[in-house]
C-alpha cells in the first residue's frame, strides 16, 4: 500500500512538473507570415523571410515577449488572390496566430483582409502599394504614391530641368496606379508629359514604346513596370535603342539592377531602403544578418527591411500594451516607434508611416549609390475614416 | 516611318529566329514540341554561363546550340521516341520536360535575372535614323538562317530524305530511308536552334526560369499558321509580327500584346492552311 502511494506521489509530481513547463514552453506568442514562396513573388520571399526570422530571433535572445517566446509561422500564398485565402484561412482559423504580418502583392492583401476582419487579429502589411488600403485592423509601414512621386519628379525637374516627360508602366493596378498619380504630380509642378504607355505584365516586346519614346525625345522617362522580368527587358531594350534619357524607376531594385550590368547605369531609383544607407542601425542590421545567414545571407531590400521593422513593431506595441489582446495591441501599433535600418518608423499617419525617403542612382558597377535622402516624408490622407 | 519600318522588320526576323526551330520539328514529326520554350531558357542560361566565364559573348551562341542539341537528343531517345502516335501525349510529355528544364535550371542558379554580356552595344544610323545596331544583326542573322535552313534541306541528301518524310513518311520508309534517324536528327536540330535562340536573345530579354515561355505562345502560332514551309513562316513572321508593330504603334501595347495570337486564330478560321501554299 505504501509502496503505491510513493508511486503515485512520484507520478504526480512527475505530471505537475511536466504540465508547468508546458505553460512555459507551449504558449509561445505566433506570428503568422503569408509570402509568395511560389509565384511571382518567390524570387524576393528568401530575403522577407530571412528579414522576419532575424526580427524574430533579436526579440527573443532579448527575453522574449511578455515572458513568451515568439515563433513564425510560414504559408505561401502563391503571389495571388487564391492562394491568399488559403494562408490566411489556415493561419487565422487552424493555427490560431496572434498577428499576421504580409509582404504581399495587392491582390493577395485584398483576398486576405476579410479573412483578418473575421478572425480579428492585428495585421500589418509591409509591401509598397498603390494607397488607401483600410481595415480596422491593419497598419501598414511602406510607402505609398505620395511619398515616391514627388521625390523622382521633383528631382529631375529641379536638378535636371526636365519639362518633358515619358511614363512606362506594366499594365496592372500598382503600375496604372503610381504613374496616374506621377501625370497629374507632373501637371501640377507644370510640365509636360509627352507619353504614357503600358506593356502587359508578361510582355516581352517593348519595341513599339521604345521607338515612341525615342521620337518623342522626353527630357526624363518614369517607369513603373512590375518587379523583376518586365524591368530588365524594358530597360535592356531600351538601353540597346541608345536611348540615354534620364531614366528613373520605381520598381526596380538593387539585386536586378547589379544583374543589368552597364545597361543599368545612371538609373535613378527611389525607396526607403538601400544596403548603402549610411547609419549606425544600418550597419548593425546588416552584421546581424551575415552573423545569422552567413554565406546564404539574401541581399536585404525595398520588401524585406519593412518586414524586418513590422516584426519589431508589433513586438514593441505588444510590450506598450502588455497583452497580445487584439484592440490594445492595435491601438498601441499607432504610437510605438521603431529606429531600424530604414530610420526611425511609427505608423501614427492614419495607420500609415511617415518615411525617409532615399533617392539612388546605379553606377557603372553596378552598383546602387545614394544621392539624397529626405526625412519624415508624408504619407497623406490615406485613411481618413478610421 | 522609317523607325516603324526598322521595328517591323527586325521583329519579324526576331520572330523567326525564335519559331524556326519549332517549325522544323513541327514539319517533320507533326508535333508540337512544347520543350521549345525551356530549350529556349537553356540558350540563355549558355550565354549566361559564357559571360560567367569570361568568354567572347558570341561563344555562347555556339554554346547553346550544344546544350540544346544535348539535351533534345536526350528527349528524343528517352521520351518523344515512345509518342510518335501520340501527338496529344507529346504535348502533354514536352510540356512535362520543359518544366523540368525550368526546374533544373531553378535549381542550378536561382529564381532571380541572371546577367549575361550583349555581344554588341551601341547604334548606327539607318537612313538619318539611329537604330540598334543589335537588332539589324538579328534580321541579317535571321535571313542567313533561313537561307541556310532551306539550303541544307534542298541540297543535302540528308535534305531530300528529310523533305520525302515531310512529304509521305509511310512512302518514305517503304523506299527504305530510315525515318527513325531523321526524326531524331531533327529534333536535335530543332531544339539546338531553339538555344540558339535563347542565347540570341538574352540582349534583349530578362534571363529568368521562364524566359522562354513568353516566346513560346507567339512561336506556336506562327507555325501553327506556317504549316511545315521555312518560306510560310517568313511571310507569317512579317504579316503578325508587322501587324503586332503598328497595332502596338498606333492603339496601344496592349493591345498589341494580343495581335499574333488573335490574327492567327482569325486566319486559321478564314483559310485552315494558313500561309501554308501546299
Amino acid at each position: 500500500m505504501k509502496e503505491s502511494m510513493k508511486k503515485i506521489s512520484v507520478l504526480l509530481a512527475i505530471t505537475a512538473l511536466w504540465a508547468g513547463s508546458a505553460v512555459a514552453e507551449d504558449h509561445p506568442i505566433v506570428l503568422g507570415i503569408p509570402v509568395g514562396l511560389s509565384g511571382a513573388n518567390s524570387v524576393v520571399a528568401p530575403s522577407v523571410i530571412q528579414a522576419t526570422e532575424l526580427a524574430v530571433s533579436e526579440i527573443n535572445d532579448t527575453g522574449g515577449l511578455l515572458n513568451r517566446k515568439l515563433v513564425v509561422e510560414v504559408a505561401d500564398d502563391a503571389s495571388g488572390a487564391a492562394g491568399a485565402q488559403k494562408a490566411y484561412d489556415s493561419l487565422v482559423f487552424q493555427k490560431k496566430v496572434d498577428a499576421i504580418i504580409a509582404m504581399e502583392t495587392t491582390a493577395a492583401r485584398n483576398a486576405g483582409l476579410p479573412i483578418i476582419t473575421r478572425g480579428q487579429i492585428p495585421y500589418i502589411y509591409t509591401s509598397f502599394y498603390e494607397g488607401s488600403s483600410c481595415n480596422k485592423y491593419q497598419h501598414i509601414d511602406a510607402w505609398v504614391p505620395q511619398q515616391m512621386v514627388s521625390l523622382m519628379v521633383d528631382y529631375f525637374m529641379k536638378d535636371h530641368g526636365a519639362k518633358t516627360f515619358f511614363l512606362v508602366g506594366s499594365d496592372y493596378a500598382f503600375g496604372r496606379g503610381l504613374l496616374g498619380d506621377t501625370n497629374k504630380y507632373i501637371a501640377e509642378k507644370g510640365g509636360t508629359l509627352v507619353g504614357e504607355e503600358y506593356n502587359p505584365m508578361d510582355a516581352t516586346d517593348w519595341t513599339a514604346i521604345v521607338s515612341k519614346i525615342r521620337a518623342t525625345n522626353p527630357d526624363a522617362i518614369i517607369t513603373s513596370t512590375a518587379a523583376g522580368a518586365p524591368n530588365v527587358t524594358f530597360t535592356k531594350q531600351l538601353r540597346s535603342a541608345g536611348i540615354t534619357a534620364n531614366y528613373g524607376s520605381y520598381a526596380l531594385d538593387e539585386g536586378t539592377a547589379k544583374t543589368l550590368g552597364p545597361d543599368a547605369e545612371g538609373i535613378y531609383l527611389g525607396g526607403t531602403y538601400y544596403t548603402g544607407i549610411e547609419s549606425e542601425k544600418n550597419a548593425q542590421f546588416l552584421k546581424a544578418l551575415h552573423a545569422k545567414f552567413g554565406e546564404k545571407t539574401e541581399t536585404p531590400n525595398e520588401l524585406s527591411v519593412p518586414q524586418y521593422d513590422a516584426v519589431h513593431l508589433y513586438a514593441l506595441a505588444v510590450k506598450k500594451a502588455g497583452t497580445t489582446d487584439t484592440d490594445a495591441v492595435v491601438k498601441a501599433l499607432s504610437e510605438v516607434t521603431f529606429d531600424g535600418p530604414r530610420g526611425p518608423v511609427k505608423m501614427s499617419k492614419q495607420r500609415h508611416a511617415p518615411l525617409t525617403m532615399y533617392l539612388a542612382q546605379v553606377n557603372a558597377q553596378g552598383d546602387t549609390k545614394i544621392i539624397g535622402s529626405y526625412a519624415n516624408v508624408d504619407p497623406g490622407e490615406q485613411c481618413p475614416n478610421l | 516611318m522609317v523607325p516603324v519600318l526598322l521595328d517591323l522588320i527586325t521583329t519579324a526576323a526576331i520572330l523567326y529566329i525564335v519559331s524556326s526551330g519549332l517549325l522544323l520539328v513541327f514539319g517533320v514529326m507533326k508535333l508540337i514540341n512544347f520543350a521549345h520554350g525551356g530549350l529556349m531558357t537553356l540558350g540563355g542560361y549558355a550565354a549566361v554561363i559564357a559571360t560567367a566565364m569570361g568568354l567572347n559573348p558570341w561563344i555562347g551562341i555556339p554554346l547553346a546550340a550544344i546544350f540544346g542539341g544535348i539535351v533534345g537528343l536526350g528527349m528524343e531517345r528517352v521520351v518523344v521516341r515512345s509518342l510518335y502516335n501520340r501527338p496529344l501525349d507529346a504535348i502533354l510529355a514536352t510540356w512535362g520536360l520543359s518544366i523540368i528544364i525550368g526546374q533544373i535550371i531553378t535549381l542550378v542558379f536561382d529564381r532571380g535575372v541572371h546577367f549575361a554580356e550583349p555581344p554588341i552595344r551601341g547604334v548606327i544610323s539607318v537612313l538619318g535614323e539611329p537604330y540598334s545596331t543589335y537588332r539589324l544583326i538579328l534580321t541579317a542573322l535571321a535571313l542567313l538562317l533561313g537561307l541556310g535552313l532551306t539550303a541544307a534541306l534542298r541540297g543535302t541528301s540528308l535534305g531530300l530524305s528529310t523533305r520525302a518524310v515531310i512529304m509521305n513518311e509511310d512512302l518514305a520508309r517503304g523506299l527504305g530511308i530510315n525515318s527513325g534517324l531523321v526524326r531524331s536528327i531533327t529534333f536535335t536540330l530543332g531544339s539546338g536552334l531553339a538555344a540558339v535562340a535563347g542565347a540570341l536573345i538574352t540582349p534583349l530579354s530578362s534571363v529568368d526560369p521562364n524566359m522562354g515561355v513568353a516566346w513560346l505562345i507567339s512561336a506556336f502560332m506562327l507555325v501553327l499558321v506556317s504549316g511545315s514551309s521555312l518560306f510560310s513562316l517568313a511571310v507569317a513572321s512579317v504579316v503578325l509580327g508587322g501587324a503586332q508593330v503598328v497595332v502596338s504603334n498606333y492603339f496601344g501595347s496592349v493591345l498589341g500584346g494580343m495581335t499574333i495570337a488573335v490574327l492567327a486564330a482569325v486566319i486559321l478560321r478564314i483559310r485552315p492552311q494558313g500561309f501554308s501554299y501546299e
